[in-house]
């Protein structure tokens, strides 16, 4: 910053003045003024950030009020009298196997819509959901000397008679539900089916599971991939590479691949994993299954590689050359150092940067849509190549379904997901602030 | 065979070779060398190096070539004389075969099931074929690797030589990633030129994918509505509302805070960043979409979209707070404290300080992280699915509908249209054309932010 005096502008003649008087009129109110521009500032910028905070609180309030009706259900006590629905099976029939097969086949799906019309009257079998009989199923067979006598059950409400109950439905809807309260039929309970059941047509039967079992297998796809191929090279840019064009070249890419938006990844995905190959003038299919978990966790291994690389590598700089010098100057050979010494010591600061990646991942819904994860999923993926979608996909369908009963359903599985993502980040700092060395 | 019985096995052989060897290399008589060269475990890890790599490698491509060897030995089945000649029916039979193969009670076409028996055979011949190659090539590796493991064996050298291989290949999968993206992307356009002259994708104003002229389908791909819709929401409305919030923060964070402030309101900031795109989207259509139709609606736009560019752009300019804020406070702390001090010294208030000297300084990483931040709102896609709209309008009317390219890659991409048609490939078109803005934002910026960190230094 030193400039040759030459440069220096030549020292000007100072007229002589009288101090500055800070007393004057004037140069208070110039203060002032000065002071006023400052809170000012200092407002603004508590402004920006109050305002960001209180979005986010809003964000949160709205999905907690949409959606925690969605974590409860709205039972109707039905009153079944079986011996006069002569279902065409016996108790008998109810301890086999195949006890399933002969109710569904029985009518037990009418026997409960007549017996709510004849309990509520003409309109009384849309009080109760599509799914009810299934409730019925289970407890007959639970219970099958109940064919021969007249029952009371709980089944789950219809989703209009579910909105009306939450005080959202139509006003016939609304005055159903108030009558039946006065009758005391209506009970609310939690909705355990919500985190043990999949998808469907009926908002009122549907659950995560499917969606959340597709996440978790994405995930493990996705972590196994990502997590060692990344901290392996993060090693290799770290600790070995030489510094030529081709180790720039590997560090560009990857710099730029982080700030690649994540639906290019899909595009990838589409393009490679399932598009179709030629080898030696031999068609091959796509290379992948179509809406698998293996290939949506391919996708975002590729996506979060970078986040990985750039946080390992981060944490293994911060490992100090004294330690691997020391290990070297005993004797050991350049893959002890960094596997015995330099490694577990970075391994706080890697975990943390794979959580985070994780946690993006679990967010991510773009790429998945393209590689066609976003199927009707009824039946929970049983291993990777099974057709799957992932919780936020599944928020996106459920969005764009048109039933009411659809938002609270959304929002309910928003509210497991920021759970989940809020867990996996408190878990990233709780790591960094448990196991962080300044060395 | 099962393949994850498969990789059980190969792995279960590299354990047994890593433990037969290092015993073998425990009992070594140290009469002669005194002192080994290498651990006996790692004599161990060179004979399981040997069992489960080349069986690995092997078992990769295998899985490659068997498909296409599964698909010839089908064909040649008498049954398969009646298969169609198009590509496209023989290969939705064959698949069909193959389902009925595994799984013989699904019903299908009658000629897949005559083909299924076929299929079932070849596939349960090569998988055996394949099997048994891997675990004889685990055997004959292990045997190879077992009969050098002597005394003086240099066993550290040759594993350290392949654990270095592993390492390097890892390395290149980034390289390998971006050159996958690059060159899909640009084979998949390639094709879509060959149909569609580019300078009507590019130049042209009419953009409606549903019905696509066969004669001169650039007519109705043109993507300047989309580049613009793109601009509007991403560059314009989300930067209105990013950059004073996300710079404001910053200032006040850094300059004003308190520490205990600071500690509680960073990591809300850094939330505000984790919150899933998805649930963005779900709350600009829910919630900030129909209030700004509302806010149209009072301000004498009866006909106002419910799924105007505002909403999106105001939802997205949220999300992107943080990311400014925290490029911002970044190239503010980079600003030496030297020129603070001494603009303090001189009596400038805090803000006089902050507006006259630390900005100004720190203008160039401020300008790097807009361009970063743009570049990310661009290529942001969830929020614009769910609450922009699909039609293709060159408006200054932020409640007006905007679309904008990655919406459109999404609709282009999720309908029903066959692989090949100028519509998909139009996606890959839009791909193109998104990652090589954001590549060249990204390259930009990292340079400017290089610049101004060489100017402190």
């Amino acid at each position: 910053m030193s400039k040759p005096p030459a440069n220096r502008p030549a020292a000007q003649e100072v007229p002589d003045r009288a101090p500055t008087d800070w007393k004057t009129q004037s140069m208070q109110k110039r203060i002032r003024r000065r002071y006023a521009a400052e809170r000012r500032f200092r407002l603004l910028g508590f402004a920006a950030v109050v305002l960001s905070a209180a979005f986010l609180a809003f964000l949160l309030a709205t999905m907690v009020t949409n959606g925690w009706r969605g974590f409860l259900r709205t039972d109707v006590a039905l009153t079944i009298d079986f011996p006069a629905a002569r279902l065409p099976v016996t108790p008998a029939q109810l301890g086999t196997a195949g006890a399933d097969l002969a109710l569904s086949g029985a009518g037990l799906e009418d026997a409960v819509k007549n017996a709510a019309v004849a309990q509520f009257g003409p309109g009384g079998d849309a009080l109760v959901a599509d799914s009810a009989w299934l409730r019925v199923r289970d407890a007959l067979k639970h219970d099958p000397t109940m064919l021969d006598r007249k029952v009371t059950l709980h089944v789950p409400a219809s989703t209009e008679l579910d909105q009306a109950h939450g005080g959202d439905g139509s006003p016939e809807m609304a005055a159903a539900a108030a009558r039946l309260e006065k009758a005391g039929a209506l009970s609310t309970s939690l909705n355990t089916a919500f985190l043990s059941e999949s998808d469907s047509t009926d908002p009122v039967a549907v659950g995560i599971w499917g969606a959340l079992k597709g996440s978790l297998l994405t995930m493990a796809v996705t972590f196994l991939i990502a997590f060692p191929v990344g901290v392996l090279s993060a090693i290799y840019l770290e600790e070995y590479a030489p510094r030529n064009r081709w180790t720039d070249l590997i560090e560009v890419s990857i710099n730029n691949l982080a700030a690649v938006p994540s639906i290019i990844f899909g595009l990838l995905g589409l393009a490679v994993f399932l598009g179709t190959w030629e080898l030696g003038g031999r068609t091959i299919g796509p290379l992948l299954p179509r809406s698998a978990a293996l290939v949506g966790g391919l996708t975002l291994a590729l996506m979060i590689m970078p986040v990985i690389v750039i946080a390992s590598r981060n944490a293994i700089k911060a490992v100090p050359p004294s330690i691997r010098d020391a290990a070297l100057g005993i004797g050991a050979s350049q893959i002890q150092v960094v596997f015995h010494h330099v490694l577990p010591l970075a391994m706080p600061g890697i975990m943390t940067g794979t959580i985070i990646g994780m946690a993006r991942a679990l967010g991510e819904t773009a790429p998945l849509l393209l590689i066609g994860m976003r199927a009707f999923i009824v039946t929970p993926p049983q291993g990777f190549t099974d057709p799957a979608t992932v919780l936020p996909v599944q928020i996106f369908l459920w969005s764009d379904e048109v039933s009411r009963g659809f938002i609270e359903k959304t929002s309910a599985a928003i509210i497991v997901l920021l759970v989940f993502l809020l867990a996996m980040n408190g878990l990233a700092i709780y790591l960094r602030n448990k196991f962080e060395t300044r060395w | 065979m099962n393949f994850y019985a498969l990789l059980f096995l190969i792995a279960g052989l590299g354990l047994i070779g890593w433990l037969t060897a290092r015993a073998r290399a425990a009992r070594f008589d140290r009469g002669v060398h005194r002192r080994l060269h290498s651990l006996p475990s790692q004599h161990g890890w060179y004979v399981a190096m040997w069992t489960v790599l080349p069986a690995l490698l092997f078992l990769a491509i295998w899985n490659l070539v068997s498909p296409g060897l599964v698909r010839e030995a089908v064909l040649q089945a008498p049954a398969a004389a009646q298969l169609s000649d198009f590509d496209f029916e023989r290969d939705a039979v064959l698949a069909e075969a193959r389902h009925i193969a595994e799984d013989p009670s699904a019903d299908g076409d009658p000629l897949a099931r005559q083909l299924a028996p076929a299929m079932g055979a070849a596939r349960a011949r090569y998988g055996w074929i394949g099997s048994g190659v891997a675990i004889l090539l685990a055997f004959a590796g292990g045997a190879f690797a077992f009969t050098r493991v002597r005394a003086g064996f240099r066993a550290r050298t040759r594993v350290e030589r392949g654990v270095m291989m592993i390492l390097l290949v890892a390395s290149l999968i980034a390289i390998l990633t971006t050159l996958g993206i690059f060159l899909s992307l640009l084979w998949e356009s390639l094709r879509f030129f060959s149909a569609v002259p580019p300078g009507d994708f590019l130049f042209g104003t009419h953009w409606s994918p549903q019905v696509i002229d066969a004669v001169h389908p650039g007519q109705s791909l043109g993507a300047v509505p989309l580049f613009w819709g793109t601009f509007f929401i991403g560059a314009v409305i989300a930067m209105i509302v990013a950059i004073p919030f996300g710079l404001m923060s910053a200032i006040y964070l850094t300059q004003y805070a308190p520490p205990h402030v600071r500690a509680w309101m960073k990591p809300m900031l850094e939330t505000l960043a984790g919150v899933p795109t998805v649930v963005y989207g779900y709350f600009a259509a829910l919630t900030v979409a129909p209030a700004v139709r509302d806010l149209a609606v009072m301000l004498g736009m009866p006909f106002a979209s419910s799924e105007s560019a505002l909403a999106a752009g105001l939802v997205m300019g949220v999300m992107i707070i943080p990311f400014v804020s925290s490029m911002a406070d970044d190239s503010i702390a980079a600003v030496p404290t030297a020129m603070r001090d001494g603009s303090l010294a001189m009596g400038a208030t805090t803000s006089e300080t902050i507006s006259r000297v630390l900005l100004p300084a720190a203008l160039p990483g401020v300008v790097a992280g807009v361009l970063l931040a743009v570049s990310r709102a661009i290529g942001e896609t969830m929020i614009v699915v769910m609450a922009a709209s699909g039609a293709a309008n060159i408006t200054l009317n932020p409640f007006e509908s905007a679309t904008t390219v990655t919406k459109q890659i999404v609709d282009l991409l999720t309908g029903e249209a066959e692989f090949d048609s100028p519509k998909t490939l139009a996606a890959f078109a839009l791909g193109l054309t998104l990652f090589v803005i954001t590549l060249l934002l990204n390259v930009v910026a990292l340079r400017v932010v290089k610049r101004y960190r060489e100017a402190y230094e």
